[in-house]
């Protein structure tokens, strides 16, 4: 039943697949393999240049902002409305980065540029970094944001996950909190009430800053860009 | 070639010559690029999982899991996606235990096929664009469900590597809509809304 | 020691098959870099950007695919970025090189390397063409490589060839009666 079940996806899959052979950047759309930036023009693949070299000498991932300038550009934006996109997530990442320190890995950085674009403090974060007890951030970072942006009060939500993250909820956890709670708010739940009522449902996970169960803090470095 | 640059201008091919001459290189900069390549992480085949697409393999899906596959359940990375291993091997549970607070991520050269789902009857065409096609709308087209009573529900299998992944689909072309079923990203700088999904390392 | 293999040894592990790649290549990178970006800086540049994209994005190359070809994809495109940065800073100073380069002395002297004549000349060439002047002399291409490479048509790499011969022919035009 499974093999069958499989092939039968495969085979549905394969009618997709064949695009997909070719590869995300060869030659289905020849321009865009070799250098989709070409697409801009001068001065705006200018001023990029320039942000991608300030993200490198302030040791910053580069590939976000060159992934913002090629959205702008299948998104069709103006010149202008990409540099100031690009420049937004070179500022979200720098700031990010200094809230959350130089442990922090890119996907961190990431979620935590988001936060800040949700209005989230650089103290909020610099907060969660320290009751870390050797998780990521990324998930309670990407649920925070979420929840804000349908329409929880920012205190509320910052309030409730930086509880949840200190009481050493799991990446499971804030996935199955982020799940009823929007399940909440689209049966038209409050969400400020929907979060703090599913927030309840999550156990303790043991005490706040209670040291790892293996012992030695593994080495925190930024991981390689993809 | 020496006939081509026979019918060139004397003056043309005498630069080509001079052109042509190699030029002195400084060898500590051949050096130092040596010692940031072997700074790199090992790069990583990206083909294999392709090769899964287009033949269907001896899988070792738990039965749970490839019910949840014919019956066309959404997962967008929530499921935890199959493990395709660099051999091409598929497996769910034996993927290398990695624990998801762990920064480096071991390279076992794991994408994960993960499920772009959206219902949209009304479309003639859908993407998936992200962080990981580089938003090229022509990279990962999704097609639509060719079963009865199912018309209408686009999909494709993306390989993503584990971690957190922006994305968005596009519908005909022009509309860019969020994944309704999946965290909102921040706004996008251009005026549309885009969806999170973070992949994990480890299986279910 | 073929150059499909070496890749896929890279991908096996082994680093140094990268570096035997790297052997192969760099001279004639480097000197594609500096004869289209007129300076070692910043063509020193643009072959680390291309070798180290090309290390990272190794998993992507097609045995079918020519591994030179696929490399200098990466070089170009590394080399017109390079370029893209760097022009409104020169922009100041074209006007004050144009006016060297025109002035009554100058001659060229085809018996010593003067290379820094070469890449002035070079460099008046709009970089589109010189870009395809130098792929098809210079590196030698085939038309068709150069398109593959390059995602533009053979006729139109053509014309852009046949405009940078024309143009550097009427640059000798207008100097040798100096």
């Amino acid at each position: 039943m499974s093999a069958l079940s499989l092939r039968r996806v495969a085979w549905s899959a394969s009618l997709v697949a064949l695009p997909v052979v070719v590869g995300a950047q060869d030659s289905v759309v020849p321009n865009r393999g070799i250098d989709p930036l070409s697409r801009l023009n001068e001065s705006t693949r200018y001023s990029i240049e320039l942000l991608f070299d300030s993200a490198k000498v302030a040791g910053l991932p580069t590939w976000p902002l060159e992934s913002k300038a090629l959205e702008g550009i299948t998104k069709r934006a103006d010149g202008r409305r990409i540099v100031a996109a690009v420049r937004l997530v070179f500022r979200s990442l720098r700031e990010a980065r200094s809230a959350l320190g130089p442990g922090a890995t890119n996907d961190e950085l990431t979620a935590a540029a988001g936060a800040l674009s949700v209005g989230i403090t650089t103290d909020e974060l610099a907060r969660l970094v320290k009751s870390r007890h050797e998780k990521q951030l990324t998930y309670p970072l990407v649920v925070l944001s979420d929840l804000i942006t349908r329409g929880v009060p920012r205190d509320t939500a910052s309030q409730t996950i930086f509880q949840l993250w200190q009481r050493g909820a799991s990446d499971d956890d804030f996935q199955g909190l982020w799940r009823g709670v929007e399940r909440d708010i689209v049966s038209g739940t409050d969400p400020g009430v929907a979060l703090l009522n599913r927030a309840r449902e999550i156990p303790s996970r043991g005490p706040p800053t209670a040291p790892p169960a293996s012992g030695a803090r593994p080495e925190r470095s930024e991981n390689p860009n993809p | 070639m020496t006939d081509e640059l026979n019918s060139l201008d004397p003056y043309v091919r005498e630069l080509v010559g001079e052109a042509r001459r190699p030029v002195v290189v400084d060898p500590s900069a051949r050096h130092r690029l040596m010692e940031a390549i072997r700074l790199e992480p090992a790069p990583r085949r990206r083909s294999r999982v392709l090769d899964w697409l287009l033949e269907p393999r001896h899988s070792s899906l738990s039965p749970v899991a490839s019910m949840a596959l014919a019956a066309g359940l959404v997962g967008i990375g929530i499921l935890g996606g199959l493990a395709i291993h660099r051999d091409g091997r598929l497996s769910t549970e034996q993927a290398p235990p990695v624990g998801v607070g762990n920064p480096h991520l071991p390279d076992s050269g794991t994408a994960r096929a993960i499920r772009f789902v959206l219902i949209a009857p009304q479309a003639a065409r859908v993407s998936v664009v992200g962080d990981f096609n580089d938003w090229d709308p022509s990279a990962n087209p999704m097609s639509a469900q060719r079963e009865p009573g199912s018309s209408g529900v686009w999909s494709v299998y993306v390989p993503l590597q584990p971690g957190l992944h922006t994305y968005s689909f596009v519908v005909d072309g022009t509309h860019f809509v969020p994944d309704p079923a999946a965290p909102i990203a921040p706004d996008d700088g251009y005026g549309h809304r885009s969806s999170v999904v973070i992949v994990r390392g480890s299986s279910l | 020691m073929s150059d499909a293999a070496d890749v896929q040894r890279v991908l096996n592990g082994d680093v140094d098959a990268f570096a035997r790649l790297v052997d192969r290549y760099y001279e004639r990178c480097a000197r594609f870099a500096v004869r289209m970006l007129g300076n070692r800086d910043d063509a020193e540049d643009a072959l680390q950007a291309a070798f180290l994209r090309a290390y990272r994005s190794l998993g992507k190359y097609q045995e079918r695919d020519k591994f030179s070809a696929w490399l200098y994809r990466i070089l170009v495109n590394q080399c017109r970025s390079m370029a893209a940065r760097r022009n409104q800073r020169e922009r100041v100073f074209v006007r004050e090189e144009a006016v060297l380069l025109n002035a009554p002395d100058r001659r060229p002297n085809w018996t010593g390397e003067d290379e820094e004549f070469v890449q002035r000349v070079l460099a008046e060439l709009d970089p589109l063409l010189r870009e395809a002047f130098l792929l098809k002399y210079v590196e030698e291409m085939s038309y068709e490589e150069m398109s593959t490479l390059t995602g533009v048509g053979v006729s139109a790499l053509k014309m852009r060839v046949k405009r940078a011969c024309d143009r550097l022919r009427s640059r000798w035009e207008r100097i040798k009666d100096d």
